[in-house]
């Protein structure tokens, strides 16, 4: 039964360890997505700064490229957007990943109580 | 009490650290040690960002109508220089961020530089408050962390001799 229990317990660690695994992965991406967007408001706010005529270039692999203002602030709003959906992709899935953590965590603490309850009687 | 010097912040709730079994304390130290590790990375991180604005807001005091013409290394690589002049005095490129360059006038230019240092030391205050916060929680933790355990070794005592 001790055994039983104990490759249970086994089993569920090696569970949780891999979850937490995800779970520092996915909160890396996110701070990652965060300082995407940032930076693209950043820019958002230069852009919306600068004079109507003033020349924005793309950095394009190594060369720069003209780019119309307008066009280029559309860009950085778009990006913006598509960002922002990420995060709340990432936002879901870290939560659900919170909940399979706090659900293993109790498997593993009642097994734990098992355990001890056995080896009390034994 | 310990529990006086952890004034809540907006958004945060309190928590009677009294309450709390030495497991519980000893992880919400843990993860206070990784939050305070994060502010100081990312105050450092600032501090780097606030250099360089003051050093490219320094370089374009330097790009005068008098340096029009005037003969300069560019570097190619970190360890090669070409000979350049320079031919235009009255705008600069900046890096705005995400690959994108926008051309200014030197006065433009300048402003850009102040109004970034303005920010990048604003965040760094942001984050200074936060830590110190932060460090006062992590204080009366350790307080509580403390207490606990010698309380514990004192309840212990008895049973063991």
């Amino acid at each position: 039964m001790t055994e039983e229990i104990q490759k249970k317990m086994q089993k569920e660690l090696e569970l949780l360890s891999g979850i937490q695994k995800d779970y520092r992965k996915a909160v890396a991406q996110k701070q990652q997505l965060d300082s995407q967007l940032n930076e693209n408001k950043a820019v958002k706010e230069e852009l919306l700064l600068l004079k109507k005529d003033a020349e924005v270039y793309k950095l394009i692999g190594p060369v720069l490229v003209k780019q119309d203002l307008e066009d280029a602030t559309q860009n950085v709003i778009k990006r913006m957007e598509y960002i922002s959906k990420e995060i709340k992709r990432a936002d879901d899935h870290i939560f659900a990943l919170e909940n399979k953590q706090e659900a293993l965590q109790e498997n593993l603490n009642k097994l734990k109580i098992d355990l001890n309850k056995l080896k009390i009687k034994a | 009490m310990a529990t006086v010097s952890t004034a809540p912040a907006p958004g945060m709730h309190q928590i009677d650290l009294s309450k709390l079994n030495l497991q519980q304390l000893a992880q919400l130290k843990q993860r206070l040690d990784q939050e305070m590790t994060v502010f100081q990375d990312s105050l450092h991180t600032l501090k780097i960002a606030h250099g360089k604005f003051m050093e490219s807001g320094e370089c374009v005091e330097k790009i005068t109508p008098d340096t029009k013409g005037k003969t300069i290394l560019v570097p190619l690589t970190g360890s090669m220089y070409v000979p350049g002049s320079i031919s235009d005095t009255d705008n600069v490129m900046i890096d705005i961020g995400t690959g994108y360059y926008a051309q200014k006038d030197i006065e433009g230019a300048k402003d850009y530089f102040k109004r970034k240092v303005a920010f990048v030391s604003e965040q760094m205050e942001k984050i200074k408050t936060l830590g110190s916060e932060k460090s006062k929680v992590h204080k009366a933790i350790c307080m509580m962390i403390e207490m606990k355990f010698q309380a514990q070794m004192q309840a212990g005592k008895p049973n063991a001799s």
